[in-house]
């Protein structure tokens, strides 16, 4: 309405020439993967493979186990997803709609544990799971910590979100005779799926690039996850960037097909919350 | 009722909250805690039982460490890099994707993409890109006649390229700009076309000040995240050329979890803590004189 057909024009136009650039490196990596290793040392390097080699794939997974590194990941992301969002949804429920003395004091320590760090712990937490517990080398030490609220963002996240929902259902519900758990079930669950869906897809994110804990606690290569396994395969080749490129875009694909799942849902997620204060 | 119905009310929230307390207790401030302590004691690699050594070991960190003040640099170069470039980045393509124009979902997609994909697989494709002799870049700056460049094999470049990869993830900023342009209200836009604003000036008066908000939001965030980078030493760099990108948190690591010295690894997970919060303090401090939050006096 405010905007001027002009102006959106030009927008299209940066916008696409950005979108060209951002591409770029993904591309180049997965023409890569296409290519031999002769062709990708040739100059000037064609900018799309002559012959789109998708053998070289295959060739690749007879090296790189990468169901198995597959299989390994998703043991650790599935339960530590669901138990994250789950414990979430429940804090961020008592934050927005319940009240209890000592609220304001917990809602305090879990917004300013956003501030703090994750580095810092590091040590005493491997400590406790590793000398204490003595877990390591099992997933335990990364995916326990996500059945204890899944990170005061998304707790924060989902409070936000509840707290656009009209009371008046609630009220509704608590002279029907509901209590507020049967209420959160049954009203607010089903009005925050997509703010639930951003926090799934937020720890998923989260759990996928957290390759420091990967390294400190999974120490034999049978249990490698696809950061771990990914970064021995490239020790192991140092030079042969086809086989190389493969194996680095077969690791994008859980990502991209796990976000375009969600991805309808994400700004609006975010949008709602009203990201204020 | 209503006395039994608060009794109710408090207990459900106990039980929904179980689960965070746990997490507040036991992964978060227990360990902040034992962080400090820990940083008073030899324990690890040459002394199996903690031993107390009061200061030794900042000591240590201080005087005779020969990468502590050099991890520290190039922490605070990297992270105000990335902080800058992917702010002014992310806002820019958030409030482009802001307008009314085809294709929108797509472009979004395309700017959110690189977020998703796992930082592992993100550093070693970029490390093909940077390859000194048949990499891309080094394509682009022959066709323009520059001479080869290392990029993460050189001293001086290997910030600002690593910089860059983190400029190109920022994707997660981008939607929290575009969450918070769409919350803008519309009326303040129509309000200054009404006053005869023009396209620049709505910006300058309507959208900044309505996002200062979400820009101190993301500004902190970045920073912190930022501050603690560690994936790129992991994946690729090592630390080096030299200490150039010995990152703060992979010195943490590299003392705890390679020289198995715990009590140092806490030293530095401390200084690294108090240097992170002087940060965070000074952020809030100045925030005051430039946030504007709707509905408030000035």
């Amino acid at each position: 309405m405010y905007e001027s057909k002009t102006g959106n024009r030009l927008a299209i136009v940066i916008l696409a020439a950005l979108a060209v650039l951002v591409m770029l490196p993904i591309w180049w990596m997965l023409r890569s993967s296409l290519m031999t290793n002769a062709e990708l040392f040739a100059y000037p390097p064609p900018f799309a493979p002559t012959v789109w080699r998708f053998g070289n794939y295959l060739a690749t997974l007879m090296n790189f186990p990468f169901w198995v590194y597959f299989r390994n990941t998703m043991t650790i992301i599935i339960p530590s997803v669901i138990g994250g969002t789950l414990t979430a949804t429940l804090a961020g429920y008592a934050f927005a709609r319940l009240r209890f003395p000592g609220k304001d004091l917990l809602f305090m320590l879990c917004v300013g544990s956003m501030l703090l760090p994750t580095m810092v712990t590091l040590i005493p937490l491997y400590i406790a799971w590793s000398r204490g517990l003595h877990l390591q080398d099992t997933y335990w030490p990364l995916i326990l910590p996500y059945f204890c609220g899944g990170g005061a963002f998304n707790i924060f996240l989902i409070r936000q979100f509840i707290k656009t929902i009209p009371r008046e259902l609630d009220e509704a519900a608590k002279i029907d005779g509901a209590g507020p758990l049967r209420i959160l079930a049954s009203i607010i669950v089903p009005s925050i799926k997509s703010a639930m869906i951003v926090v799934a897809l937020l720890l998923f994110i989260g759990m996928w690039n957290d390759l420091l804990q990967q390294m400190i606690y999974i120490n034999s290569s049978r249990n490698f996850t696809i950061a771990l396994g990914l970064s021995q395969f490239k020790g192991s080749l140092q030079s042969d960037w086809s086989k190389i490129m493969c194996a680095t875009c077969m690791s994008f694909v859980p990502g991209v097909i796990f976000y375009l799942i969600g991805q309808k849902y994400f700004v609006e997620g975010i949008v709602m919350t009203g990201m204020k204060s | 009722m209503p006395i039994k119905g608060k009794r109710q009310e408090a207990t459900a929230a106990y039980l929904c909250l179980i689960p965070s307390i746990i997490g507040l207790v036991f992964i978060t401030y227990l360990p902040l805690l034992s962080v400090f302590a820990l940083s008073f004691f030899n324990w690890g690699s040459g002394a199996p039982d903690p031993k107390f050594i009061g200061l030794d070991n900042y000591a240590r960190l201080f005087t005779t460490d020969p990468y502590f003040l050099d991890s520290l640099r190039v922490t605070v170069v990297f992270a105000v890099l990335t902080v800058f470039g992917s702010m002014i980045y992310s806002l820019f393509i958030a409030m482009l994707l802001n307008r009314k124009i085809p294709a929108r979902g797509f472009f979004r997609a395309v700017f959110y993409l690189p977020y998703v994909l796992p930082a592992m697989a993100v550093y070693i494709g970029w490390s093909w890109l940077y390859e000194a002799n048949f990499g891309l870049f080094n394509y682009f700056l022959s066709l323009m006649g520059v001479e080869k460049l290392k990029f993460i094999a050189d001293g001086r470049l290997v910030v600002p390229s690593l910089a860059l990869i983190a400029v190109w993830l920022s994707g997660n900023l981008i939607v929290i700009f575009l969450a918070g342009l769409q919350n803008v209200p519309r009326v303040y836009h129509e309000a200054a076309l009404i006053d005869g604003a023009n396209g620049f000036q709505r910006l300058r008066h309507v959208t900044i000040p309505c996002m200062t908000p979400i820009i101190f939001y993301n500004l902190l965030m970045a920073l912190i995240n930022n501050m603690q980078i560690v994936t790129p030493a992991l994946a690729l760099t090592n630390g080096g050329p030299g200490n150039e990108s010995r990152f703060i948190t992979y010195l943490m690591y590299q003392s705890a979890f390679i020289s198995n010295h715990l009590g140092y690894g806490s030293s530095v997970s401390t200084v690294f803590f108090v240097i992170i919060a002087i940060f965070t303090v000074i952020l809030f401090v100045t925030s005051r004189s430039w946030i504007f939050y709707e509905g408030e006096e000035k």
